[in-house]
């Protein structure tokens, strides 16, 4: 009597597409070219800066400041992005608010291309902002722009994504001041 | 870090010297479907070994104890541990081997990390071999990839393209240095120019400047031929000690200075501070300066690489003292930042180093005679070695057999062009390369003299 085995298969809905063609290039054809499919989910923790994407979240733009003595938080500023230990002293940083009265744009450049995984319509005005008392220059985008803006120097203010927050740094975008 | 201590800029020594002797390539193409990334990396080591060296695979394989790989992004290549592959792949185990990764100046470091293993005395005789796989996804995946090598919390989402991370700069560099917009365009030009005159490049090009200038946009002011290729290949340089590296060549080249830096990953996060002097420049030069430094004009990490590599050779004057450069032109402006951050002109005149003709063949520092990234290749982990093996070549007066000869053509399927011309700078002496990675957030600088 021949002894009972398991057996080992393939999936039965394996789906397997060759390539034929790629970057507008033919692939010659004794070479294989295999679709690798794959949709991953990570999961990534914002730790200490959690308070600053709920501060977006709630209306707020949220930087950091170290008070220690020796690092001279007058003379340094505010962080913005934020960080939770200062890089001089390596100190846990206080949260402040940012005070956008007199914030302008700094630097521009509209992104024609976006790479995959872009959350926003293109073309889209990406501005560095320039805020008194920030030692940093902010990285976001204009959400409202007309003929010849954003322009070095353009005042701007923020609005926030408050209705449905996705968490990332695009719940806050800036608007001409006018 | 704004304020240095001691401790930060003591130059760099070795224990001892090390010396390059041997390089090798393969082509460069955005799509490379025939062959995987260990046949690419045998091959380009291959070179090195059979058509500089002279020796069998066999004689060689016997000579290593440590090797380095060089290679930016596991995700492009989707093989962790892919520096396992190919060393297996080269028959070099059971040799110690690390594989070195800092963004776009991962060949720099890796080539840093060899003279390191020699110097110390842990090695005799290193290969450095770097590749790229930039080819199994599609370009948007690819600028998505790259871009996640800015900071994924406050810059990667805005835009996921990294050629906006440089427009900004490039926007804040119009504004502040005023140079003619053509004269960036004239940088993508040349080099595309040069990238005709070698086998291996990816985008050689005859284009005008109002081509350039009026090419599509990728993110204003870059317009695409301003803007780096997207690379599948390999390259791979051969480290040695004195003994080793006279006893292998007649003409071995020294490792004459290596210095590295950084700054931070996030271009927003570069605090103000005083200019780092160059050897060359005098403490009243940035006196009356108003912008900010490095402000989104500078790189910290390129000006603190270049000190110290030219502290350690003894160099003053870069212009004058070096006879052949690579840089990493990623971007027009990039370029045009790294030729102030490295002393060729003070900030805010890097304009001039193009406008004097400096920076041509028969200039008085040619740079970038490969085509470098603007018009070669930017396979990133090989990148930082192509620019060695190209300046390596240079020195040795190499240049002409490794990409006059109609065979290099014929092997990579091309037609050398008939207007050819040989890039053979006569007599160099001294040459640099300059490794970057991010928007600065790794640079380093590697200077190469003849030692025979």
């Amino acid at each position: 009597m021949s002894k009972p085995r398991q057996k080992a298969v393939l999936l039965s809905d394996i789906h397997t597409i060759l390539v034929k063609n790629l970057f507008k290039q033919n692939i010659p054809d004794d070479v294989i070219v295999k679709e690798n499919p794959r949709t991953i989910i990570h999961y990534h923790t914002y730790g200490g800066l959690s308070q600053f994407f709920r501060g977006l979240a709630g209306g707020r733009l949220m930087g950091t400041i170290c008070i220690e003595d020796k690092c001279r938080a007058t003379e340094t500023g505010i962080w913005l992005p934020p960080r939770v230990h200062c890089p001089d002293c390596w100190e846990k940083m206080y949260w402040a608010e940012i005070n956008t009265n007199e914030a302008a744009v700094y630097a521009h450049s509209t992104t024609n291309y976006p790479g995959a995984g872009f959350k926003a319509s293109a073309p889209c005005p990406l501005i560095s902002v320039k805020i008194p008392g920030v030692c940093t220059k902010f990285m976001s985008y204009l959400s409202e722009f007309g003929e010849g803006e954003p322009y070095i120097g353009m005042p701007v203010r923020p609005v926030f994504n408050t209705e449905k927050p996705t968490y990332t740094i695009l719940d806050i975008s800036w608007i001409p001041r006018d | 870090m704004v304020r240095f201590g001691r401790g930060n800029l003591r130059i760099p020594k070795l224990s001892r010297s090390v010396y390059v002797i041997a390089a090798g390539m393969t082509d460069f193409r955005k799509f490379y479907p025939e062959k995987q990334s260990t046949e690419l990396c045998l091959e380009a080591l291959k070179m090195a070994v059979g058509e500089n060296l002279g020796l069998s695979p066999r004689e060689f394989r016997g000579m290593p104890n440590f090797c380095v790989y060089s290679q930016f992004a596991d995700h492009f290549g989707d093989q962790l541990l892919a520096a396992a592959k190919i060393h297996d792949y080269l028959g070099l185990d059971p040799l110690g081997n690390i594989e070195v990764k800092t963004g776009g100046a991962t060949g720099g470091s890796s080539v840093l990390a060899g003279i390191m293993a020699v110097a110390s005395g842990y090695a005799s005789l290193v290969p450095v071999v770097g590749w790229e796989r930039m080819d199994e996804v599609n370009t948007r995946q690819g600028n998505a990839y790259i871009a996640s090598a800015a900071c994924k919390d406050f810059e990667s989402e805005l835009g996921w393209l990294y050629a906006t991370y440089y427009a900004l700069m490039m926007r804040r560099y119009l504004f502040e240095c005023h140079p003619n917009r053509e004269t960036l365009a004239k940088i993508a030009k040349k080099n595309h120019d040069y990238a005709r005159f070698s086998p291996y490049t990816q985008l050689p090009g005859n284009y005008t400047l109002d081509e350039i200038l009026n090419s599509a946009v990728v993110s204003d002011p870059l317009t695409f031929p301003e803007c780096c290729a997207m690379s599948v290949g390999a390259a791979a340089l051969i480290l040695a000690d004195e003994e080793t590296a006279y006893r292998l060549t007649d003409k071995p080249v020294k490792v004459l200075g290596v210095g590295a830096g950084s700054h931070t990953l996030r271009t927003a996060d570069r605090r103000d501070m005083p200019v780092l002097l160059l050897p060359n420049e005098p403490p009243e030069l940035y006196q009356n300066r108003t912008s900010d430094w490095p402000g989104f004009t500078g790189f910290l990490a390129a000006r603190f690489a270049a000190n110290l590599a030219y502290r350690m050779a003894g160099i003053q004057d870069p212009v004058e003292e070096l006879d052949v450069l690579e840089t990493h032109d990623a971007f027009t402006v990039s370029d045009i930042q790294t030729y102030e951050d490295i002393g060729l002109r003070p900030y805010g005149r890097g304009a001039e180093f193009v406008e004097s003709g400096d920076c041509y063949f028969e200039g008085r520092l040619p740079t970038n005679l490969s085509g470098g990234l603007l018009g070669g290749m930017h396979a990133v982990g090989a990148t930082g070695i192509f620019q060695l093996s190209e300046i390596f070549w240079q020195l040795r007066g190499e240049w002409d057999k490794f990409h006059a000869d109609e065979k290099y053509w014929a092997r990579y399927g091309k037609t050398k062009p008939v207007d050819f011309k040989s890039l053979q700078i006569s007599n160099a002496r001294r040459g640099m390369a300059v490794s970057h990675a991010g928007t600065g957030s790794h640079v380093t600088a590697t200077i190469l003299e003849r030692a025979w």
